[in-house]
């Protein structure tokens, strides 16, 4: 299971993870359902190699404003900390594992 | 509205599976528009046994048959669907409930892209096919909705509570009255005419209509059609595939209880003659399902 990340632990999280993948959702999109399980499966595919991570933007909205975030599901990728991509709507895992290869290289 | 089984979509799988079900004594209704369906306007020349057809006179043909048959056909798309334990309770878009004991998914494949220069660059920066995943993130901010039918009535009413002004965009009035009502009703300003672009460059400032009118817009909600079929799906614990498609058995079963699919919505070929034969194999296992329940 990929963990829950707010406001408080954000950065600390970008911060720990040299590649980080945060999952932004929100209970009631439809999408972001299906999104969860993927995320699930990246977090255990990529475990000691990068932090797989949810945050819920309904309560974390500073964050999804910082980040302009105006749609759901949005994946924000961060490798040392910096912002690298963003991926807007449901992503196939296979997306998700290409940027990973990508940024490890 | 009380009935063993509730079928999604009136396109030929759906009008299939209803006159299969009817035809095997169980109480049948048909929701969806038959306009939504990939036969309406199409020529259909590869179906066996039948020279060149129009499309249209299939589906109204098929929707007679149904009815002869016994099935109620509504002509009108259902706004939400739960399940109640072993019922399952959907809303037609007049406020109708219809609770019935098995559900047969035939929506079809969606076509929920405008098709506006803009729409594709513009996504995730304004652009959003989900008014209501991204409603939040326009609260204080101006919003528009495009759409024609009932579910685009329902987000631009449900968007008057976060934005600042919402507008709704529509250039048929497929709308349930009542809903078109209650949009304008909430402050929703009007605008009869199709979308032409959807204009900005780094984010949504405005969208452009075919008579020359510009809203100027942070967010632009593209709501055509019915609810989607992938969201009415996860509603009843069947979780789609990546391409919304429904994954079924051979007895057009999807693996959850009472709940069956057939047509396009299962995947490829999109063709009238597999929706048919699925349609007939989903009507007839929702029908013995129903009846192992009595």
């Amino acid at each position: 299971m990929a963990m829950e990340i707010n406001t408080a632990d954000f950065e600390a999280f970008i911060a720990s993870n040299k590649i980080a993948f945060v999952d932004c959702w929100a209970p009631w999109c439809g999408p972001c359902r299906r999104m969860g399980p993927i995320i699930d499966e990246l977090s255990q595919d990529l475990t000691g190699k990068a932090g797989v991570a949810k945050l819920n933007t309904d309560e974390n909205q500073g964050l999804a404003m910082k980040y302009r975030i105006n749609a759901i599901p949005t994946i924000l990728v961060f490798k040392d900390g910096q912002l690298v991509n963003t991926m807007v709507g449901l992503q196939p895992k296979e997306n998700l594992l290409d940027v990973y290869e990508r940024l490890s290289e | 509205m009380d009935a063993d089984i509730l079928v999604i979509g009136c396109g030929p799988a759906g009008i299939q599976a209803a006159i299969h079900a009817s035809r095997k004594k169980a109480s049948v209704v048909v929701a969806g528009k038959q306009s939504a369906s990939a036969l309406s306007g199409a020529l259909i020349e590869n179906y066996m046994g039948v020279p060149a057809t129009d499309g249209d006179l299939l589906l109204s043909t098929g929707a007679t048959q149904a009815r002869e048959a016994g099935a109620t056909v509504t002509g009108m798309n259902i706004l939400s669907i739960r399940r109640d334990g072993d019922v399952f309770e959907a809303v037609l878009e007049d406020g109708e409930p219809v609770r019935s004991k098995a559900v047969v998914f035939a929506t079809g494949i969606s076509r929920r892209k405008l098709g506006v220069p803009g729409e594709k660059e513009l996504f995730g920066k304004g652009v959003s096919y989900c008014a209501v995943c991204d409603c939040n993130f326009y609260k204080g901010r101006r919003a528009v909705i495009v759409g024609n039918d009932s579910e685009a009535a329902v987000s631009a009413e449900m968007m008057t509570s976060y934005a600042s002004e919402t507008s709704w965009v529509f250039w048929e009035e497929e709308a349930d009255p009542s809903l078109i009502s209650r949009a304008k009703d909430a402050g929703v300003s009007m605008h009869r005419s199709r979308p032409v672009s959807i204009d900005g460059s780094d984010k949504v400032e405005s969208i452009t209509l075919e008579d020359g009118t510009v809203i100027p817009t942070d967010g632009v909600f593209i709501e055509l059609g019915a609810k989607s079929a992938a969201d009415l799906a996860m509603d009843v614990d069947v979780m789609p595939e990546m391409d919304d498609s429904i994954k079924v058995d051979q007895g057009c079963f999807t693996g959850v209880p009472g709940v069956y699919a057939c047509g396009d919505v299962t995947g490829k070929p999109w063709q009238m003659a597999r929706a048919v034969g699925q349609g007939c194999v989903a009507g007839t296992s929702a029908a013995d399902f129903v009846k192992g329940l009595r």
